[in-house]
C-alpha cells in the first residue's frame, strides 16, 4: 500500500443546512475540476422538523445524484437505509446502494448521524485522497466541526471502519 | 383611631390605650373594640405595584423605541408617564437594595452582591436595621405586602433552613414571597422558595410544562385574589420582579420565532434604527447622537456567515423572552383591572435594573457558566458546543444556559455606551421607567425628563400613599432615605429636578452627577473578564483610581454622552472628583473594590466545618450551601439500604448536565457522572452490581494538586472494596450553577446525566440513610489558604453576573 492510496473519510457538520450545501458544492467543484481526487461526497440535511435527508451526492467526476457512482454510492449505502427512507433524492438506487445494503453496515452509522445533527443542521461526508486534505479543508468554509479518519482502501469494510472512526471523533469526549 | 391620631413616624405603630372598663366581672365592664383592630393605611391610599425587569436596556422595549414588542409597557405609558432620565446602579442587587430601601446601595451594605458578604460596611450584603425598606413601612402602616419573582438580596450562606431569616423577603417587609433567591434561574427548572423555605422545582399546570414567568404571574394573581377575598378594602403592595431578561435566556419558540429575521442586519444597524424610533417617539431629544462602538465589540460586517446567523438567533431568543415578560405583566394588569383596582393602583414599572448585560462575552455563550468559571471559549468552540446541545433550535431551551453576545447588550442600551456593571456610563445606569396613577397624572402618555434615581422610588411611594418616612423602626433610629420624591412631577411636567446630585459606583466603575454634569470614571476592565491577570492591575498599591481616565458630559445638552468635555473643563472635573470622594465617605463606598476583596487576598474567616452530613432525602440545597467540591480532594460517602431485587436511582446529585455531578445506581451498578460545564462529561462505574441489604458506597476524588480546576482521580468503593474509577481531566473551579440545587435520593430539575433524563428525577428505589461530604482532606496550611481564597473569589464571580 502506498501513501498515494490513502483516503480520508471526512465528516463535517454544519449549524445551517444551506451552508452545508454550499460546502458540498465546493467539494464537488474540486472533483469536477480534478483539483484533487474525490471518491465521493454526500450532503446530509436534517430539516427543521427533524427529518433526515441525503439530499445530494457526487462522485469523482463531480457528477451529481443519479449520475454518481463509485465512492458516492458506497457512502450512500453506508448511511442507508434509515436515512434513505426519508430521502428526497430519487436517484440513489442507481448509485450502487443495492450492492452495499447487504453488508448490513448502515443502521448504526446513520442513526448516530441522526442523533448528532440538530434540526436544521447539515453534514457533508466526503472521501478523497489524503493528499488533498488541505484543499478540502479550505473548501469547507462554513463547517462547525470536522472529523477525519484515514483508510487504506475503498472496500466496504474499510469505508465502514473509516466512517465509524470519523463518527467517533465527532462525538468528542 | 383616626388618621390624624396615628403617629406613623415610629414603627410598629403602638396599640391605642384601652378606653373601656374592666371590672372584676363582666358586670359593668365595657369593651374597647379598638384593641382588636389593625392599623389602617391612610384613607384613599392606593395599591402599589412595582414591576422590575432584569438585565435589560434603555433601547430594548418598543415603548422606548426598541425592537422588542412591549404592548403592555406601552399601555401603561400611554395611560401614565414615561420617564426618560431614570437611573439605576448598574448592578442587580445594589439596584434592588436601593429600590426597596430608598437609600444608596452602599449605605445599606449592598455595594456588592449577596454571594459574597464582605467585611466592610458598604459590602456586607446585610441589610442594616436602621434602613427599613418601604415594603416594611407599608406593612406596618396597614398594607398587605408580597414579593413574587427574583429576589437576590439574601446572603448566600443564609439560604437554608437554619437561617437566620432577617434577610429573606419576610425580613424586608413582605408578608408573602414566592420566587427564587438566586441571582438568576432557569425558567423551566426554577428552584422555588416560598416564604422561608425552598419548595424546589415545580410542576406545570394544566398539563403544560412549568415556565417561571407564567407561574410567578399565576402566584401573584392568586395572592391578590386571596387578599381581596379576605379583606375588601385593605390596600396591597406587590413587588413583581421577573427573572427575565437575565440569562439563561429561556423561552419557547412560539415567542422567539416571532422575531425570525428581524436582527439579520446586525447590531450596528439595530442601533441606528432604534435611535430613529426613539427620536420619533420623543423619548430622546431630536439632537441625540449615537455614541460610537467600542473596540471590544466586533463590527457586524466583520463576522462570518455562521456567526451572523447564530448571533441573530441569540437576539431573536432574547427578544421573544423579553416580550413574553411583557405579556405576563399584562396578564397581571388585566387581573388587577378585573378586580376593579387598576385605577387605584400606583404602577411603577422599571425596564431593567442595570442596563442590558454585557456578560455573554463577545461571542455569546451556550452556557453562561463557562464565563463565570473563567473558561475562555473561542467563537468556533461556542459554535461547536451550541451544536452539541441542539443547535439553533435549542438556543432558548432548557438544554442550554444561553446568553447573547456582548454587542447585542450594547445595542440594547442604545443610544448609550457600555451596559451592566459599568456605572460610569449611561448604558449601565439609565433605564426606562413608566409610572401609572390615573388620579394624579393629568397628561396621560406624557414624558418626564427630570433626573430621577432608583432611590427615589421608595420616597415617592410613601409620598403618594401619604405615609411619612419613619424616624424609628423596631426601636432603631433610621437613616434618612437618600432618594427624593418625584411625586410632584406626576402632575407637573415642568417641575424642577428634585434629585440634583448622585454618585454611582459598582465594582470600581464610578460616576458623579451634579446639576446636569456627569463625570465618568471607568476602570479599564471589560465586564466579562474576571481573570486574575486582569484583576491584578487593580490590586492595592497598583491601582490609583484617580489615575483612571475621566470623561465629562453635560447631560442637558448631551442626552447620550456623546461629547466628552473633560479636556476643556478641568475645574469641573476636579470638583466632581472631590465630590465623589465626599459621597464615598458618607455612604461607605470606600474602600473601592471591597466587593472584589477575595481577589486581593482579603478573605472572610476560614470556616471550621468541613464535613456536611445529610440524613434522609434532603432536597433543594441552595448553591451557596452545597459542600464545596471544587479545586481539591473530597469524599462522598453514603449509607444505603438496597432491597431484595436491587435498587436504582440517584444517591446524590448537584445541578445539571451543564455543570454538576451525580452519584447514582443504574443497571445494578454504582455510577458517577461529572459534567464539566456542558463541555466534557466524565463517567465512572462499578465493575460489579451492588449487593443487597445495608451497603456503604463511597466516592473519593483525589486531586492531582489542591489548585483551581485541578484534574484528579475518582475511585468508587462499595463496602470498602474498590469497584471502579477513572480520571477527570477538567474540573469546575468556581461553581456548577447559579441557581440549581443539590438533592439527596433524587435529581430534581434538569438532571446531571441525560442518560437517565427519561426517568427524572430518578428517585432512589432503596433507602438513602445518610450522605456525608468531607471536603477538607488533609491540606497543609498554605494549600488551605490558597483554596479558601479561591473559594471566596468564586463566590464573588458567581454573583457578579447577577
Amino acid at each position: 500500500m502506498t501513501a498515494d492510496s490513502h483516503k480520508d473519510v471526512l465528516i463535517a457538520v454544519y449549524m445551517f443546512e444551506d451552508l452545508a450545501e454550499k460546502d458540498f458544492n465546493a467539494v464537488l467543484k474540486l472533483a469536477e475540476e480534478k483539483t484533487i481526487t474525490v471518491e465521493g461526497v454526500v450532503l446530509v440535511q436534517k430539516d427543521p422538523d427533524g427529518e433526515m435527508h441525503v439530499t445530494e451526492t457526487g462522485d469523482h467526476l463531480g457528477r451529481r445524484g443519479a449520475k454518481a457512482g463509485g465512492g458516492a454510492g458506497l457512502l450512500i449505502g453506508l448511511l442507508a437505509p434509515p436515512m434513505l427512507a426519508a430521502t428526497a433524492v430519487g436517484a440513489v438506487a442507481g448509485a450502487g446502494m443495492g450492492k452495499l445494503a447487504k453488508h448490513k453496515l448502515e443502521k448504526g452509522i446513520a442513526e448516530k448521524m441522526e442523533t448528532a445533527l440538530p434540526n436544521g443542521a447539515g453534514a457533508v461526508i466526503a472521501v478523497y485522497d489524503t493528499d488533498g486534505a488541505d484543499t478540502v479543508g479550505k473548501a469547507l468554509a462554513n463547517e462547525v466541526r470536522t472529523s477525519v479518519a484515514t483508510i487504506d482502501g475503498l472496500s466496504p469494510k474499510q469505508l465502514k471502519a473509516g466512517l465509524a472512526e470519523a463518527q467517533a471523533g465527532m462525538a468528542g469526549s | 383611631m383616626s388618621d390624624q391620631a396615628i403617629d406613623r413616624t415610629t414603627l410598629p405603630i403602638r396599640r391605642p390605650a384601652f378606653q373601656g372598663v374592666e371590672n372584676q366581672t363582666l358586670g359593668g365592664s365595657q369593651p374597647d373594640w379598638a384593641q382588636i383592630e389593625h392599623v389602617k393605611a391612610p384613607a384613599g391610599a392606593p395599591n402599589v405595584l412595582v414591576v422590575l425587569i432584569d438585565d435589560a436596556g434603555f433601547g430594548n422595549p418598543s415603548t422606548f423605541g426598541g425592537p422588542i414588542d412591549t404592548p403592555n409597557f406601552t399601555r401603561m405609558a400611554e395611560q401614565g408617564l414615561r420617564y426618560n432620565r431614570f437611573h439605576v446602579t448598574a448592578m442587580c442587587s445594589p439596584t434592588r437594595a436601593a429600590l426597596l430601601t430608598g437609600r444608596n446601595h452602599h449605605a445599606v451594605g449592598m455595594g456588592g452582591i449577596p454571594e459574597f458578604s464582605g467585611g466592610f460596611q458598604g459590602y456586607s450584603a446585610m441589610l442594616p436595621k436602621d434602613a427599613a425598606p418601604f415594603p416594611k413601612v407599608l406593612r406596618e402602616n396597614g398594607y398587605s405586602t408580597a414579593c413574587v419573582g427574583k429576589w437576590h438580596l439574601t446572603p448566600e450562606r443564609e439560604q437554608g433552613p437554619a437561617g437566620p431569616f432577617d434577610h429573606w423577603p419576610s425580613g424586608w417587609g413582605f408578608d408573602y414571597y414566592w420566587g427564587f433567591l438566586a441571582p438568576e434561574a432557569g425558567q423551566f427548572d426554577t428552584m422555588i422558595a416560598e416564604n422561608q423555605k425552598f419548595i424546589g422545582v415545580q410542576e406545570g399546570k394544566g398539563g403544560k410544562p412549568f415556565y417561571f414567568p407564567e407561574a410567578m404571574t399565576d402566584e401573584a394573581i392568586d395572592w391578590l385574589h386571596g387578599v381581596r377575598g379576605h379583606d375588601a378594602e385593605k390596600p396591597w403592595c406587590l413587588y413583581y420582579s421577573t427573572g427575565c431578561s437575565h440569562a439563561p435566556h429561556h423561552v419557547g419558540p412560539e415567542w422567539s420565532n416571532k422575531y425570525k429575521g428581524k436582527f439579520d442586519e446586525g447590531w450596528d444597524k439595530l442601533r441606528e434604527q432604534t435611535l430613529e424610533r426613539q427620536k420619533a417617539l420623543g423619548v430622546v431629544p431630536e439632537d441625540t447622537e449615537l455614541t460610537p462602538r467600542d473596540d471590544a465589540m466586533p463590527a457586524w460586517d466583520s463576522l462570518n456567515e455562521n456567526s451572523k446567523r447564530l448571533f441573530a438567533r441569540q437576539m431573536e431568543v432574547y427578544a421573544g423572552y423579553s416580550e413574553n415578560a411583557d405579556h405576563h405583566v399584562g396578564r397581571l394588569l388585566d387581573a388587577i383591572e378585573e378586580m376593579g383596582e387598576l385605577e387605584d393602583t400606583l404602577v411603577i414599572w422599571i425596564w431593567g435594573d442595570n442596563g442590558a448585560s454585557l456578560e455573554g462575552t463577545p461571542t455569546g455563550t451556550f452556557n453562561e457558566g463557562t464565563m463565570v468559571n473563567g473558561l475562555p471559549l473561542t467563537d468556533e468552540e461556542q459554535m461547536q458546543l451550541a451544536f452539541k446541545w441542539g443547535g439553533l433550535e435549542a438556543w432558548g431551551s432548557e438544554m442550554m444556559y444561553p446568553h447573547y453576545s456582548t454587542a447585542w447588550a450594547w445595542a440594547g442600551n442604545t443610544p448609550f455606551r457600555w451596559g451592566k456593571q459599568v456605572a460610569s456610563h449611561l448604558g449601565g445606569t439609565r433605564n426606562p421607567l413608566v409610572v401609572h396613577l390615573p388620579g394624579r397624572v393629568r397628561d396621560s402618555g406624557g414624558l418626564r425628563s427630570q433626573f430621577t434615581h432608583v432611590t427615589d422610588i421608595g420616597p415617592t411611594i410613601l409620598d403618594v400613599v401619604g405615609i411619612p418616612q419613619p424616624t424609628h423602626v423596631d426601636g432603631v433610629a433610621q437613616q434618612p432615605m437618600t432618594g427624593v420624591t418625584f411625586a410632584t412631577s406626576l402632575g407637573d411636567a415642568g417641575v424642577a429636578d428634585a434629585h440634583t446630585q448622585q454618585y454611582f459606583e459598582n465594582f470600581g466603575n464610578r460616576a458623579m452627577y451634579k446639576d446636569g454634569w456627569w463625570l465618568s470614571m471607568r476602570m479599564p476592565r471589560v465586564p466579562w473578564r474576571l481573570d486574575p491577570e486582569m484583576l491584578q492591575t487593580f490590586a492595592p498599591g497598583v491601582w490609583n483610581p484617580d489615575d483612571d481616565p475621566v470623561e465629562l458630559y453635560y447631560l442637558p445638552d448631551d442626552f447620550s454622552q456623546a461629547h466628552d468635555l473633560a479636556a476643556g473643563n478641568p475645574e469641573k472635573v476636579k470638583e466632581l472628583q472631590t465630590l465623589f470622594w465626599e459621597e464615598a465617605e458618607k455612604y461607605h463606598v470606600k474602600p473601592l473594590l471591597a466587593g472584589f476583596s477575595p481577589f486581593f487576598g482579603i478573605l472572610p474567616p476560614l470556616g471550621a466545618n468541613t464535613v456536611s452530613t445529610y440524613y434522609g432525602d434532603v432536597q433543594n440545597i441552595a448553591p451557596g450551601l452545597v459542600p464545596r467540591v471544587y479545586n481539591h480532594s473530597y469524599t462522598i460517602s453514603a449509607d444505603l439500604y438496597v432491597p431484595e431485587g436491587g435498587a436504582e436511582g440517584v444517591i446524590v446529585a448537584d445541578a445539571s448536565h451543564l455543570g454538576g455531578f451525580s452519584l447514582f445506581v443504574q443497571d445494578g451498578k454504582l455510577k458517577h457522572t461529572y459534567a464539566f460545564l456542558g463541555v466534557f462529561e466524565y463517567h465512572q462505574e462499578s465493575d460489579k452490581p451492588l449487593p443487597v441489604g445495608d451497603v456503604n458506597v463511597e466516592l473519593v476524588f483525589a486531586a492531582d494538586a489542591p489548585k483551581p480546576a485541578t484534574p484528579g482521580e475518582v475511585t468508587l468503593f462499595v463496602n470498602g472494596e474498590r469497584v471502579g474509577g477513572g480520571r477527570i481531566e477538567h474540573t469546575v473551579p468556581f461553581g456548577f450553577s447559579g441557581y440549581a440545587g443539590m438533592d439527596i435520593g433524587r435529581d430534581n430539575g434538569l438532571v446531571v446525566d441525560r442518560r437517565y433524563a427519561d426517568k427524572a428525577p430518578f428517585v432512589f428505589t432503596g433507602t438513602v440513610k445518610k450522605v456525608v461530604f468531607d471536603v477538607a482532606p488533609h491540606f497543609d496550611a498554605d494549600d488551605e489558604h490558597a483554596l479558601h481564597e479561591h473559594a471566596s473569589q468564586a463566590d464573588t464571580a458567581r454573583g457578579i453576573r447577577a
